[in-house]
């Protein structure tokens, strides 16, 4: 009777999230109560190809965890310019679990995409379960905020005056 | 007068006289009655004993018991006409109160908790109620038995009298004393009492920053001060008025002392008849009540005062504007503001508002923007009078806004708050909020009418609220025996539903097939895999049902379902089990949240143990918990593919059984039935929907809508759908539908004036674009508009568009004006594009 000893049975998809959710870096720290908590609190979702998962412009309080298949993010400025790729294993979203805020890209589905989704809402009330991990998940925030910019100023045109005027995110 | 200045003894002079003089009355008859049985004592002793007359024993114990009963009775009555005057009080000061509270200005609010204010209408206003009740009767009562025994002492013998009496004067001159310390005491306590329920008001209220932190020490020792302060104030508090009772009681029981010295001494001198000795004791005994009872008058009257005046001081503020206009009829106004030197002054010396001057025409639209802080809210409420401003003017058609009445602002006004509050109860009902208020000020003669289904349904859509509603409409149930001619209608749009989208939309619906196991529907539905028409069949009674248990044993089902039921619950509790049952985290367990903590004893009980190991009680609950088990929704276990094959099978089983045995008890699920347990939506698909993400719901709302239009069914749903009840605060709806149920209640009430206070901040951009449409095609030029705006691109379309910055206006004019200035917006606008790169 005991489920977790017993290897007969096919996994739910509980037992399935929570492994995934095991793998994201700005989870790592959690203790495994949060993290068992989450994986029960989020959901599945599939995308066909060329669906919309988030709109520019629009609010969207969730993150996204890319099970499998591949999308694009547009930024959708005059015409559609396509700014990158996510596939298989990506996190995307992260920030939206500590601010509601409306997306400034679009992210379409190019293949049939399966994610993990969860929303702010849900994060929020686990959050309250467990205040103490708050610390340790703005340190995963900001950590992943400064790398990205030590690679875009790796990368700085020092040609280009429009472009100084990008960076500098770190020091907000 | 307002309540606040009224005296404690105004309650007491306005209850209902009649029911005071009837209490007079009977008091009057009980203390008569109360002389009689010492009169009978002495009779009975002295002349039936004395002279050995059993006739006149039995006629005196006669009067006597008759006196007794009557008594007891009338004791009763005076009971029951006290509590009668005093709740009659209770609910006057109550509702009073709670009237004058709702109208004392907002700034009374910020230092005000809402604990203070429940501990004042709940338990503070209680002892005063008690005084009234008992305000005439109890002294009346006590003073008048009082004078009767004392009379009737005097009357056997006065010397006696005098002696017994002599310590009432002394009690009275002592006790006033003490009575004035335990005041002292008392007015402490209801002041740390109101800062303890202040204390905890604000802790629960910020329980979120306080789990957040972790600051359970902080707080438990900011509660404790006042605790422990509540805890001295009440022992001295006691103390002095147990201090009263003793030494009241002490004085009380020296009395039959000199009795005994003084009357035996006569007695054996043969001048006092042992008779009368008996009497006097036993008058000396009554004596003791009503004196008692005085003094306990005494102190509830004394606490009572305490209370009220504390309670009346706090409240003691004039509402800053009158309710209603005085001598006149309230003014119509067509909304010309004219705003002049405005300032505002917050304590502390704050300027939150310096020297704003502005002015609009009737009709005219004009967006306030600028950083937060820079005082665009507050100067959007110091025109609709929230705020009272301190220098400077605003006029609405000539009239100072701050002479205005509630009611002249009520009527001309629209205000759509930044958080926007949504009351408990239906939708329609909090649409209606607004016109209500108006329509329930004027009375019923004005003749106006609240709003047709047909404007509510047009405001709905205007502000983009008419699919939500219509998704609430279609979740709604319909009982068996209502509404056929739709029941009807619905079948038909079932079948053409199934006709036009099925295959499409056979990714976003399970259909209800009998040949498929339902992921989206509970184990017991895949059995019954029909509508019960009777109550032991319906979903929560099966697991009680010994038809069905016999059925399930006979399937093979009983013992894997128990099985599945301990494990669902195992995993719940391994999840779940130290958190608080907050209904968010039950949405994905079979579990509920009333019913968490009987499963997390149970799986502690049977942890370990084997199937055969469980009671009865024990597998009967897990029983239950597997027949509501949905795959597709309860994700923490999986549903063994062989329990499945087994349930498709036991379907079939069910049915065959249950045609031979009871007939009809079962309607099974068909194309052609209506199904009353499910919504109307899941009817319609015939089958459920497998995901709520926004994308599937638009799809089937699109080709639903569509349907529902040819069989002219759009607006009864609809209608449905308005009934959906919102929860406290609104909080079933999501922050864009609050946002739009409150612009909706203001559009419909169509006030000459309307103040939005970033009013559509929560909406998404389409949404957003509709309601800023409609504000310059239907109501410009109609109603003049100030709207609070955070979002740029939507003040193209505004008269007048003004900039603020700490408290002052600092650009005002057209866009292009302003732009052509290329002064600040030119900034904010230039600045916005660059910053979004």
């Amino acid at each position: 009777m005991n489920s977790s000893t017993e290897p007969r049975q096919a996994p739910s998809e509980y037992q399935a999230n929570l492994e995934i959710l095991l793998q994201i870096p700005l989870f790592s720290g959690l203790p495994i109560e949060a993290l068992k908590l989450l994986a029960y609190l989020c959901r599945r979702e599939i995308f066909k190809e060329g669906e919309i998962i988030f709109q520019q412009h629009e609010m969207d309080e969730n993150a996204y965890f890319i099970i499998d298949g591949k999308a694009k993010l547009i930024l959708e400025n005059g015409g559609d310019e396509e700014i990158s790729e996510f596939s298989e294993s990506a996190f995307i979203g992260g920030l939206s679990m500590f601010y509601g805020m409306k997306r400034l890209f679009t992210l379409k589905a190019e293949t049939q995409v399966t994610c993990l989704m969860l929303s702010r809402e849900k994060f929020q009330k686990t959050l309250e379960q467990f205040p103490t991990i708050t610390g340790k998940l703005f340190e995963g925030l900001v950590k992943s905020i400064y790398e990205w910019e030590i690679r875009v100023i790796g990368e700085h045109d020092q040609d280009c005056a429009r472009c100084r005027g990008s960076i500098g995110v770190t020091l907000v | 007068m307002t309540i606040t200045k009224r005296p404690l003894m105004y309650w007491v002079k306005t209850s209902n006289l009649k029911l005071q003089i009837l209490l007079l009355i009977v008091i009057l008859v009980t203390v008569t009655t109360r002389v009689i049985p010492l009169e009978m004592q002495k009779k009975i002793v002295n002349q039936a004993i004395g002279m050995k007359k059993i006739d006149l024993l039995f006629l005196y114990c006669g009067f006597y018991l008759a006196s007794v009963v009557i008594a007891s009775g009338m004791k009763f009555v005076i009971t029951y006409l006290q509590t009668l005057l005093g709740q009659q009080a209770l609910t006057r000061i109550r509702k009073e109160m709670f009237d004058h509270i709702l109208q004392l200005p907002l700034s009374f609010f910020r230092k005000t908790s809402s604990g203070l204010v429940v501990s004042s209408l709940v338990t503070e206003v209680v002892s005063a109620s008690e005084f009234v009740g008992q305000a005439i009767a109890v002294p009346v009562t006590n003073l008048l038995t009082l004078l009767a025994f004392g009379g009737y002492m005097f009357y056997l013998n006065p010397l006696l009298a005098c002696l017994s009496l002599i310590i009432y004067p002394i009690v009275i001159a002592i006790i006033p004393r003490m009575q004035r310390r335990s005041n002292e005491a008392n007015k402490q306590r209801v002041d740390i009492t109101r800062a303890l329920s202040s204390k905890i008001g604000e802790t629960i209220s910020g329980i979120h920053e306080v789990h957040a932190n972790g600051s359970y020490r902080i707080e438990n020792r900011k509660y404790g001060v006042f605790v422990e302060q509540l805890q001295r104030t009440r022992i001295t508090w006691t103390l002095y008025k147990q201090g009263i009772k003793t030494l009241n009681n002490f004085f009380q029981n020296l009395g039959p002392f000199t009795l005994f010295i003084v009357g035996g001494y006569l007695a054996i001198h043969g001048r006092f008849d042992l008779g009368a000795l008996v009497a006097f004791l036993s008058a000396y005994d009554k004596l003791y009540d009503p004196w008692k009872e005085l003094m306990d008058f005494y102190q509830t009257y004394q606490d009572a005062s305490v209370s009220y005046v504390r309670l009346m001081e706090y409240y003691d503020l004039e509402p800053e504007h009158l309710t209603e206009p005085i001598d006149r009829e309230p003014f119509p106004l067509k909304g010309a503001i004219q705003v002049k030197d405005l300032s505002f002054t917050v304590a502390g010396g704050i300027q939150l508002l310096k020297q704003v001057s502005l002015e609009l025409n009737q009709g005219e639209q004009l967006a306030l923007i600028g950083f937060s802080g820079s005082g665009k809210s507050t100067l959007a409420q110091c025109i609709s009078q929230l705020y009272t401003y301190t220098g400077g003017s605003v006029q609405i058609d000539g009239h100072e806004v701050n002479d205005l009445t509630k009611r002249d602002l009520a009527l001309n006004m629209g205000v759509v708050a930044q958080s926007p509050f949504i009351f408990d109860g239906t939708i329609k009902e909090n649409l209606l909020y607004s016109c209500q208020a108006m329509l329930e000020d004027n009375g019923a003669e004005s003749g106006e009418e609240l709003p047709t289904l047909d404007e509510m349904i047009e405001v709905i859509q205007q502000v983009g609220l008419f699919v939500d509603i219509l998704r609430f409409g279609l979740n709604a149930l319909l009982a068996a025996d209502q509404e056929a001619e739709l029941v009807d209608k619905l079948i038909r749009v079932r079948e053409n539903f199934q006709n036009q989208f099925g295959r499409d939309l056979a990714e976003f619906v399970e259909f209800f097939d009998e040949e498929r196991y339902l992921y989206f529907s509970s184990v017991a539905t895949n059995l019954i895999f029909g509508n019960p028409n009777k109550p032991e069949f319906t979903a929560d009674q099966l697991a009680n049902n010994q038809y069905f248990l016999d059925f399930l044993d006979e399937a093979q089902l009983k013992n894997s379902l128990i099985s599945l039921g301990h494990q669902l619950a195992e995993q719940t509790m391994d999840i779940l089990a130290n958190l608080p049952p907050d209904e968010i985290f039950f949405q994905q367990s079979p579990i509920s949240s009333d019913e968490f903590e009987d499963y997390r004893a149970l799986v502690g009980r049977t942890a370990g143990a084997r199937l055969h190991d469980l009671s009865e009680q024990e597998q009967h609950l897990y029983l239950k918990l597997s027949l509501r088990f949905t795959p597709g929704l309860h994700k923490i276990v999986a549903l063994p593919e062989v329990v499945e094959k087994l349930i498709l099978d036991g379907r079939f089983l069910f049915r065959k059984k249950i045609q031979q045995d009871h007939p009809g008890v079962i309607s099974f699920y068909r194309m052609s039935e209506y199904i009353h347990s499910q919504t109307i939506l899941d009817n319609i698909l015939f089958g459920k929907p497998r995901t709520d993400h926004p994308k599937s719901q638009e799809r089937i709302n699109q080709s639903i809508i569509h349907l529902l239009i040819e069989e002219d069914l759009l607006e009864q749903i609809v209608e449905l759908g308005m009934n959906f009840r919102v929860g406290t605060k609104g909080d079933r709806l999501s922050g864009g539908q609050r946002q739009k149920l409150a612009i909706a209640r203001v559009f419909l009430k169509a006030p000459p004036i309307l103040i939005m206070d970033e009013a559509t901040s929560a909406l998404d951009n389409a949404s957003q674009k509709r309601i800023q449409n409609l504000l310059e095609t239907k109501w410009k030029g109609k109603s003049t508009l100030i709207s609070v705006i955070h979002r740029l691109d939507t003040i193209k379309g505004y008269d007048k568009i003004g900039v603020m910055k700490a408290g002052k206006i600092i650009e005002m004019g057209t866009y292009e004006e302003l732009l052509a200035k290329k002064g600040v917006l030119y900034e904010f606008i230039h600045g916005a594009k660059t910053g979004a790169q």
